[in-house]
């Protein structure tokens, strides 16, 4: 090996040294890798909507927007119906009780009417930051939002909504005897659009009835209507899916005793 | 001695405007068009809830109308004690919680249909009694009673008791009868009385006087002056007679008491030894033990007398029978196997079946108003059991303390009995719950048997 080769090998490793060392510092001082993606929550539906929660397209006109507009205004072309206000809530959707002592979140959020399919893409994001949503679709703004479908998220999210607000007074009653609790009574609860009860429960049936428990019938029946009168209004509910197919205006409750 | 009960749909006219008057407030909002009873197409919501506890109940003073003097007292300070009574006995049952009388709120009589829920909700109450008392024009008393649910707001069920002025503890009973029974679904059983056993005197020369009392120990008289020894007393179905069994003359007799006249006679004509008595159902006659030349057997015999009707015949001591509540069996107790166990037979005396098993004995069976379940005295260990009419699912309801001589309440739920070999004390178990509790008896007492529900 002559010099000019010796010298070619040392200067060969001298530059992978200096790459190696290179590398290796850059490693350390890499730090932990980011995650690729965060934690995604995930709910599980015991239910599958029969019906497509997505909006359908509505023969409606699309409707007035009552959100800031976010394009310029087009001085030059007036609204085609100027005459109409901007809607008013209290105008389009009665009041639900006069009552002063009404706690004001019991009132149904002012749902402009006719807000649409049309405005999704407008306002998308406001409602959604408004912690009673409850997975709504936000084409589902009004309470005869044209296409406004109580989703399987929906049904089992209000449901859930329903359950923990009454579950605190269903705990309060009292077992009366043995095998009551093989008793399922079924409840038929009509509300208005603020929570509160539009007529007086009405037990539909009762299931699991033998002779030994048979004498606390009615007993039971009682202890269901008063595990939902005791925290009624119910408070929060989302004011779109009020009347809508299998909406909270009118649902079923089925109550037991635990054991 | 007359109590007329009336429906209060009458009287309510009357009294002022129907409480339903105070439903929940009407809503203002047309609900969406009402849907059928199906629930195909509806939202489903699941809830289970619910605690094994004592009720809570409030029970406020009952106001009058007007202030006025009864030969049972004003009515104002009458209307206290019903509340009083009513709470007591819905304290007693073990089942409730009462709040009040004392420490409520007072209740105008115009308040008594239209309750301040509001009020009674801060109370922690889920139910409410209120109640009036008002003096008739022609002395009787009306005695109002109202249930509410204070949750919902809606009253639960009412009634009303015209009573004479000496009846008035019997209409705050009835009262509190239909709160449990509506609250509980069990047959009531406050309007009732106690015969039992008095026992005074030192040890070795006790004196056992037949006595009668009210559930609650009100009312309490002697029957017997304590001359002869008496046991085992028995009350009538139709609350006319009762049986028990006096040692007169060293020998064990049954004898009959008629509740209204006073008087006293044997059950058996003859010299033979008689005792555990007990009425069918339809109280028309009496079973009883007769022990005849040294053999001991079940015999049946009308109430007016007559001659007795062997049931049992077999070698030994057959005692202590009761009828099931639709008089077509007897349960009682024969040591024909070696030792005091149960049997059950047709009314007729045929096909007699064993039904216990255990060690240690079983005796005085009594069979539930229900029919459901037949109380013993497990002997060796003293403790008061149940078990169903085919010998299974025994359970024992009592521990520690000597007890015997069960007594059915008449809705089946409860079972009184004496505690404590001597100087013993009326105690009572709640079947489902286990729960017990010490009857007022004005002296100590054994044997309690506790009567139908009065007319």
């Amino acid at each position: 090996m002559d010099r000019a080769e010796a010298t070619g090998i040392g200067v060969a490793l001298a530059g992978h040294a200096a790459l190696l060392a290179a590398l290796a510092f850059g490693f350390a001082m890499a730090g932990n890798p980011p995650a690729l993606t965060d934690p995604m929550e995930v709910s599980f539906v015991d239910e599958v909507g029969l019906v497509s929660a997505s909006p359908e397209p509505s023969a409606e006109p699309a409707a007035l927007s009552t959100a800031p507009e976010t394009g310029p205004v087009d001085d030059a072309a007036p609204a085609p119906a100027p005459e109409a206000p901007r809607p008013a809530p209290r105008e389009a959707v009665p009041a639900p009780s006069p009552a002063p002592a009404q706690p004001r979140r019991a009132q149904p959020r002012p749902a402009p009417p006719g807000a649409g399919a049309g405005e999704r893409t407008r306002r998308a994001g406001l409602g959604d930051l408004d912690p009673r949503s409850f997975g709504r679709d936000p084409a589902a703004r009004s309470s005869r939002a044209p296409g406004a479908v109580m989703s399987a998220q929906a049904a089992a999210d209000i449901g859930s909504a329903i359950t923990r607000q009454v579950q605190p007074c269903a705990d309060r009653q009292v077992d009366p005897g043995p095998g009551a609790n093989r008793i399922v009574t079924t409840l038929n609860l009509r509300l208005n659009r603020d929570g509160s009860l539009a007529a007086r429960p009405r037990m539909v049936r009762q299931s699991g009835l033998d002779d030994d428990n048979r004498r606390y019938a009615q007993r039971v029946a009682d202890i269901a209507i008063a595990a939902f009168t005791g925290c009624s209004p119910l408070r929060g509910l989302p004011a779109e899916l009020y009347d809508v197919p299998r909406g909270w205006s009118n649902f079923t409750m089925n109550y037991r005793l635990p054991g | 001695m007359r109590i007329i009960w009336i429906i209060a749909a009458a009287w309510s006219l009357a009294f002022g405007p129907p409480a339903f008057a105070q439903s929940p407030p009407v809503p203002v909002q047309a609900p969406p068009p009402t849907q059928d009873g199906s629930d195909d197409d509806q939202l489903v919501v699941d809830v289970t809830g619910g605690r094994r506890a004592a009720l809570p109940i409030a029970i406020p003073f009952m106001p009058s109308p007007q202030a006025a003097d009864t030969p049972a007292g004003n009515t104002q300070a009458l209307g206290r004690q019903v509340a009083e009574i009513v709470s007591s006995d819905l304290r007693d049952s073990g089942l409730f919680t009462p709040i009040g009388p004392s420490g409520l709120q007072a209740v105008s009589f115009p308040q008594v249909t239209a309750p301040d829920f509001p009020y009674f909700s801060t109370t922690g109450a889920q139910n409410l009694v209120q109640g009036f008392v008002q003096a008739n024009a022609n002395g009787s008393l009306t005695v109002g009673c109202y249930l509410y649910d204070v949750a919902a707001q809606t009253e639960l069920t009412r009634q009303g008791y015209v009573v004479q002025p000496r009846d008035w503890r019997r209409a705050a009973h009835r009262c509190a009868d239909t709160i449990f029974s509506r609250l509980t679904g069990e047959g009531a059983y406050f309007d009732t009385r106690i015969v039992y056993v008095s026992e005074t005197g030192p040890a070795r020369r006790r004196i056992k006087r037949l006595a009668i009392m009210d559930y609650d120990g009100a009312n309490h008289r002697f029957l017997t002056n304590g001359q002869w020894t008496v046991l085992t007393p028995r009350f009538a179905p139709n609350q006319q007679t009762i049986t028990f069994m006096t040692y007169q003359d060293e020998r064990p007799r049954v004898m009959l008491y008629e509740i209204d006249s006073g008087q006293t006679r044997p059950l058996v004509a003859g010299a033979h030894m008689t005792f555990a008595p007990r009425y069918s159902p339809d109280s028309r006659s009496i079973i009883f033990s007769m022990a005849v030349n040294g053999n001991t057997d079940i015999y049946r015999i009308p109430v007016g007398g007559g001659t007795p009707q062997r049931l049992t015949s077999a070698p030994g001591i057959e005692t202590g029978g009761s009828y099931s509540p639709d008089g077509s069996k007897i349960v009682f107790e024969s040591d024909r196997g070696g030792s005091q166990q149960l049997y059950v037979m047709n009314a007729d005396g045929s096909d007699q079946r064993r039904i216990s098993f255990g060690g240690g004995g079983y005796a005085t069976p009594v069979w539930s108003p229900r029919g459901d379940l037949i109380a013993f005295t497990r002997t060796g260990s003293f403790r008061i059991g149940v078990m169903a009419p085919n010998g299974s699912g025994e359970r024992i309801l009592t521990s520690g303390v000597y007890a015997e001589g069960p007594s059915w309440a008449p809705n089946g739920r409860a079972i009184m009995f004496t505690r404590g070999a001597s100087a013993g004390q009326l105690w009572y178990v709640d079947v489902a719950s286990g729960a017990t509790r010490q009857v007022r008896t004005p002296l100590g007492g054994s044997d309690p048997a506790w009567s139908p529900l009065r007319d």
